[in-house]
């Protein structure tokens, strides 16, 4: 055995072994700007290390933690910045303003589906979202498309997603904006007797949390999501 | 940070410019390099960066105290990036896949608004280029290196 094995196989991930003409876009763009001013390199590097830092696993955790505490779960209806704090989110103190964003501002709303009640969030502006607790938005909540159609037909947009609802079912369809941010809080599955709250975490995926999707036990990951062009895109001056 | 109010008034044209139709062409997104890698990270290493450039052009979320944000201080506002990206994204650059047709609508953005012209661009990438791609350049003669090199 040599020094290198240490007795176990060290397989290296694979790569890419190459780079494109994008990525080198990305770096020129980003030190054209510094060059000019226009932010510093300290700035940058501080930013994509917070940045880095961001994914749904919080806003997983509060509803899971939700479920099995009816307090807890009162008090996320009730102020959702306060609640966040329990699954290490502060979305005044913990920003590097140390006092929220103006673009991640803190004021997050939970959205408590019912039975009969289902709530899916969007932006129609442009793709506000609750990075802080959620990450960055999928390509898919970017798209004109997503954003013109949720609005005017909820309930086809989420069958296109695979979300079938009952006539019976109301919709309510939450615009995000410049200062607030909403995460979905689904109902709990059946068949989620006695979990943990780990095991029901690990259900809450990020398009559950959008309100796109439902929480199912066995499903741990978010399905491919059609990307579709606008059909009529509207000029922006309109 | 530099006074950037000369930019923000300026209405962004969308007539194609000749090295980001060239990257365009030429370029070889992450969706057809991760599959050849057998790469399975859905984004590109490239895309956190590229979002904390948007950010901080942005400036009103950038890495500051909340007291030493002038929120008119700005170079490139959100809502206007993220309008021309879907105009853009939407005609000139409606084949290239997310996030490169971001990236590319950033680098149109901000060509249209003076803040680098495309010479300066071209130039830029070359630069890098030769950075990234020659392991020799860099002055390294103070470096130790713990591992020895091939």
């Amino acid at each position: 055995m040599s020094d290198k094995d240490h007795g176990h196989s060290h397989k290296a991930a694979p790569m890419v072994e190459e780079v494109s003409d994008f990525e080198i876009l990305e770096i020129a763009v980003r030190e054209l700007a510094i060059e000019k001013g226009l932010f510093s390199a300290e700035d940058h590097r501080s930013w994509t290390e917070y940045i880095h830092t961001l994914g749904p696993l919080p806003a997983a955790r509060l509803v899971a933690k939700a479920w099995l505490d009816e307090d807890y779960k009162k008090l996320c209806i009730e102020d959702g910045v306060e609640a966040s704090k329990a699954v290490g989110v502060d979305w005044i103190e913990g920003m590097p303003t140390k006092f929220g964003t103006p673009s991640d501002y803190c004021n997050l709303r939970v959205l408590a589906d019912t039975p009969k009640l289902k709530h899916v969030v969007v932006c129609t502006l442009c793709s506000c979202y609750p990075r802080p607790i959620l990450g960055q938005s999928p390509e898919w909540y970017r798209t004109p498309n997503y954003r013109r159609r949720l609005v005017r037909w909820p309930r086809s947009v989420l069958s296109e997603f695979g979300l079938q609802l009952d006539d019976d079912v109301e919709v309510r369809v939450a615009d995000s904006n410049q200062k607030t941010r909403y995460i979905v809080m689904p109902t709990r599955p059946e068949g989620t007797e006695g979990w943990t709250e780990d095991q029901l975490a690990e259900i809450v995926t990020r398009d559950c949390l959008i309100g796109v999707a439902v929480p199912k036990p066995g499903v741990t990951s978010n399905a491919t999501r059609p990307v579709r062009k606008a059909l009529k895109p509207v000029p922006h001056d309109h | 940070m530099v006074n950037t109010k000369n930019f923000v008034d300026v209405k962004a044209n969308f007539d194609s410019v000749s090295l980001l139709d060239e990257i365009k062409a030429k370029g070889r997104s992450w969706k057809d390099l991760s599959a050849q890698y057998g790469v399975e990270n859905p984004e590109p290493p490239w895309k956190v960066t590229l979002e904390t450039t948007c950010d901080l052009l942005a400036g009103d979320s950038c890495y500051r105290d909340h007291n030493e944000i002038d929120a008119n201080d700005y170079s490139l506002a959100a809502l206007d990036r993220r309008n021309e990206e879907d105009e853009l994204s939407a005609s000139l650059y409606k084949d290239v896949p997310y996030p490169e047709n971001q990236l590319l609508s950033l680098a149109h953005s901000m060509i249209q608004r003076g803040h680098f012209d495309e010479n300066e661009l071209k130039s830029c990438m070359a630069s890098i280029k030769e950075r990234l791609l020659d392991e020799d350049s860099p002055d390294e003669s103070n470096t130790t290196f713990l591992f020895e090199k091939s």
